[in-house]
């Protein structure tokens, strides 16, 4: 009443503003009840639902599997709506209802419904008596407390009915145990000494990223899950219950007779050994690992290399997934540079999510242009694909890589072709077409000239093959072993005596040629057979040299005819010469034969210098000498002083002739032992010198006792 | 037609005639790896230089030159120790990934070394990456390790190279190598030094330095024959 009194002015329109204002509250107000009645409403059918299903499942239902929690969500949904659309129905709380509604509760509030209309002044300032009379607030308050208080009371008691009911999960499980002979609770028959562990039932959880269902497996013996899936173990039994895997004991909940075990997967197998006071039960957990998605690149099918960076490369892979991927796309690496500086840069083109599909096709292009490519880069690119592992991944699988590399200047193709000068080859290979042109006319000319002119031409051509053939002998042996004259004096022909002379067998030059260089066997480990870089380079050479040599004999005994199919022969050799002097093998390092004998030291030959012999025995009488130093020191250190003395004298007599410096050194050891000083210094030089040099003397040594 | 390289002049695997004429004979065979994807012949001459110090300071009977062998081939499984460089991404092929298994199950010691002795280089990146692929995490090897008293004594570990000394590539003197293990067994070394520039010059010139660098390349081979 006073919050009433003190809202009222003093003026006719005050107050009639100040009703208005109050009205409104009021309007507000009843809005407000009306949805918080629907929302209590909505959650007493969602936990109305919830304890349905629950007791359901207590009666033992048979689709124990419903998402009860899902429908409670729609159930409350539901409740909310229905509640809502029947306020709506009766249509919206506008300011004449709501004064309506007051005057309804407060029966000394009939002069609302006026007071909120338009009046005059002088009906306005009749009503302000009645208008400070109203209770505003107390009218909102009961209609709140009896519109909210039962539902309010429903919601608590039905949560607490609830809380009270054991989980969803636990009803599950026990329902397995229950299915598999033992109900949840129940007492396990078993004898008065053993309890069993009675039945296992299995809940697995797939982590959520996998989309996989959960799944219950009743007494198995073995299950395969998901690494990285809850696993939760499940039984019943009146006796205490052990869990460990291997040496690690597995954490065990008890409710009762009822037990669980709740682990994550590793992924390694999980024996569970379940222990009672009767029974052992094992129970593996065998790991099933997200496998890394599968990508299998079907464009660009090869590696190519462009002339120019310019167009545009498709490219499409397939991939695919054990769970799900999540995206893919095509990722390259553009690296630029030779020698010592390499740089390179990367980046991802046709970046698609595939949304868990298990498999896609991804597609993309490449514009070559946008890639700033300059000579020599190389382009590296390859699919990708992630899956959707959150545990132990994400996994990303790719596929092979193409490689699109932009060419050098004066780069034509994989093969690099030098721009040499010309070589000796060339020259030889113009002088066999002259002397072939020249043989062909003197064949021409063979019916009209004599026979002596016949020969005499025959011969110039038969000199000047000669010299030519022995200057393609001199670039074979070159090549194989930097020896050039070794061809040359060992040349058939030469007027040198040769024994039988004859052509040249590759494989025979190839022979003489490594013994000249001392390299043994020319057997490249890496290119056996006949197509070393250097026979493939030689070998027409020696075609040539051959064919030269056939035509030389023909020409010596006046049968041009004869010579020119080979020199036609020799000319075709060295122009295949030619060729392959000009093509340099990519991708074949030097070869570097290492000399093991010589990183040994241990030489081509074995050398009598380096023989090692036993050292021969020290001089008897010497090693005499020394032993008896040793007791006469032997005799001083135990303090036979005398004796040691006599000794060292006796020593020094006989050294006298055979060992002077030891003679010498005895001496002044003496002195100073007579002088009753130390006499290290001097035995110990008398020591070193006991041993002594070999000594040479003529004559026998003399007979026995000391030397 | 050779046994390692066809008409094209690229490796391939050898036939089983090859093979057994080829046989093994007791001595040790320098093989230097080829793939596909880089340049793997980056440091023709570390091969020589090894093997000469192989020659020069043990008395394992050694091949005097080697052979590459592509990671794809069989004939990889005639060697025990293959030498892995480069500048370029390394990717195998599904063929070379299996094979390139297949041997380092058998036995087989596969050294990498990143030629760009650079961390943030693209061979750093892609060969580690197709190591862990093709084998498992790599794992710092400790610098007490057996390799590094396996024939010459390295109290401080792997040595240095003047390419880390000097500043190049990433600036950093890398104090470990890694070791991926199979099964227990060490299956792949892996170095970012650039041992293959330290190495990579003709073995005679080897007369012209006080202390020769590459005897940590003898204690790589011996554990490879050893361990």
């Amino acid at each position: 009443m006073s919050e009433s009194a003190a809202s009222m002015g003093s003026s006719p329109n005050t107050a009639s503003r100040t009703a208005v204002a109050a009205v409104d509250r009021v309007r507000r107000s009843l809005a407000g009840i009306v949805w918080a009645r629907a929302l209590l409403m909505g959650v007493i059918t969602a936990t109305a639902v919830l304890l349905l299903g629950k007791l359901v499942l207590l009666a033992g239902a048979p689709r124990a599997d419903l998402p009860l929690l899902r429908v409670s969500w729609l159930a409350a949904a539901a409740g909310t709506l229905v509640v809502g659309a029947r306020r709506w129905r009766d249509g919206p709380i506008d300011q004449a209802r709501a004064a309506l509604w007051v005057e309804e509760q407060e029966s000394q509030a009939f002069a609302v419904v006026t007071a909120v209309e338009p009046q005059r002044a002088e009906v306005l300032q009749l009503l302000e008596p009645r208008l400070r009379g109203v209770p505003w607030s107390a009218v909102t308050t009961d209609a709140a407390r009896r519109a909210l208080l039962f539902p309010a009371f429903g919601v608590i008691l039905l949560i607490g009915l609830l809380a009270i009911l054991p989980s969803h999960d636990s009803l599950l499980l026990a329902r397995e145990a229950a299915r598999s002979g033992q109900g949840v609770g129940r007492p396990t028959p078993a004898g008065p000494a053993t309890v069993s562990v009675g039945a296992v039932a299995v809940l697995v959880r797939p982590p959520a990223y996998s989309g996989l269902p959960p799944r219950t497996e009743r007494d198995p013996e073995s299950v395969s899950v998901l690494a990285g899936s809850s696993v939760t173990l499940s039984g019943s039994t009146r006796g205490d219950l052990g869990a460990v895997d291997g040496t690690t004991n597995l954490p065990v909940n008890r409710d009762g007779d009822a037990w669980s075990v709740t682990l994550t997967m590793p992924e390694r197998p999980v024996v569970a050994r379940l222990t009672s006071s009767g029974e052992d039960r094992l129970v593996l957990l065998t790991p099933v690992i997200d496998s890394t998605p599968v990508v299998t690149l079907a464009d660009a099918v090869r590696d190519t290399v462009l002339r120019e960076a310019a167009g545009a490369i498709a490219l499409a892979a397939d991939a695919r997934d054990d769970l799900g991927l999540v995206s893919g796309g095509f990722e390259y690496i553009v690296s630029s540079g030779e020698g010592e500086l390499f740089t390179s840069r990367s980046d991802t083109v046709g970046r698609v999510a595939l949304g868990g599909a298990r498999r896609a096709s991804l597609t993309a292009t490449l514009q070559l242009d946008r890639l700033q490519l300059g000579p020599g880069d190389i382009v590296h690119v390859r699919a990708i694909a992630r899956d959707g592992n959150i545990l132990s991944g994400p996994g990303v699988g790719s596929s092979e890589t193409r490689t699109i590399r932009i060419a050098r200047p004066g780069e034509y193709d994989s093969l690099s072709v030098e721009g040499v000068p010309p070589s000796a080859g060339d020259t030889a290979a113009l002088s066999q077409r002259m002397l072939l042109i020249q043989t062909e006319r003197l064949e021409r000319d063979r019916p009209r000239i004599p026979r002596d002119s016949l020969l005499a031409r025959a011969g110039r051509i038969s000199s000047d093959q000669t010299r030519l053939r022995k200057r393609v002998g001199e670039l074979v042996y070159a090549r194989l072993g930097d020896d050039v004259d070794g061809e040359h004096s060992h040349f058939p022909g030469d007027g040198h005596d040769h024994g039988a002379e004859g052509k040249l067998d590759p494989a025979d030059i190839l022979a003489r040629a490594s013994a000249a260089t001392g390299s043994g066997e020319p057997v490249a480990l890496d290119f056996h057979g006949d197509e070393t870089p250097v026979v493939a380079m030689n070998k027409p050479l020696l075609e040539a040299y051959n064919h030269m040599w056939d035509a030389t004999r023909a020409l010596d005994i006046g049968e041009p005819a004869g010579a020119i199919p080979p020199m036609r022969l020799a000319l075709a050799a060295l122009q295949r010469a030619r060729q392959a002097e000009r093509i340099y093998l990519r991708g074949r390092p030097p070869r570097v034969v290492v000399d093991v004998s010589r990183a040994r030291l241990q030489g081509k030959t074995q050398g009598e210098g380096s023989v090692r012999a036993p050292r021969e025995a020290t001089d008897p009488a010497a090693a005499a000498r020394a032993q008896r130093l040793e007791r006469a020191l032997l005799r001083l250190g135990e303090g036979q002083r005398d004796a040691a003395m006599d000794s060292l004298t006796m020593l020094r007599a006989d050294a006298l002739s055979t060992n002077p410096p030891l003679a010498v050194a005895l001496g002044a050891a003496l002195q100073e032992l007579r002088n009753g000083s130390d006499a290290a210094v001097e035995l110990e030089r008398a020591r070193r010198l006991a041993a002594g040099a070999l000594t040479s003397r003529s004559g026998l040594p003399r007979w026995g006792g000391l030397p | 037609m050779s046994e390692f390289v066809d008409a094209t002049g690229r490796a391939t695997g050898i036939d089983a005639a090859t093979a057994a004429r080829a046989s093994y004979d007791g001595e040790f065979v320098f093989a230097t790896a080829q793939y596909e994807s880089g340049d793997w012949d980056s440091a023709p001459m570390v091969p020589a230089n090894l093997i000469d110090s192989v020659a020069r300071y043990t008395s394992i009977p050694v091949a005097p030159t080697g052979v590459i062998v592509p990671l794809s081939s069989r004939s990889l499984l005639r060697y025990p120790f293959a030498w892995l460089t480069g500048h370029l991404p390394v990717r195998f092929t599904d063929a070379e990934r299996r094979n390139v298994r297949l041997w380092l199950e058998r036995g087989g010691l596969l050294f990498v070394d990143d030629h760009n002795h650079d961390i943030d280089g693209i061979f750093h990146r892609t060969a580690t990456e197709e190591i862990e692929r093709t084998v498992g995490p790599l794992r710092d090897l400790p610098n007490d390790d057996v390799l590094y008293r396996a024939f010459f004594r390295f109290e401080d570990g792997p040595p240095t190279t003047s390419h880390e000394l000097n500043g190049w590539g990433d600036n950093l003197v890398h104090e470990h190598l890694q070791v991926a293990r199979l099964n227990g067994r060490p299956a792949v070394l892996y170095s970012s030094k650039d041992y293959s520039s330290e190495w990579g010059y003709h073995p005679d010139s080897k007369r012209f330095m006080s202390v020769d660098n590459t005897r940590f390349g003898v204690n790589l081979i011996v554990y490879a024959l050893t361990r």
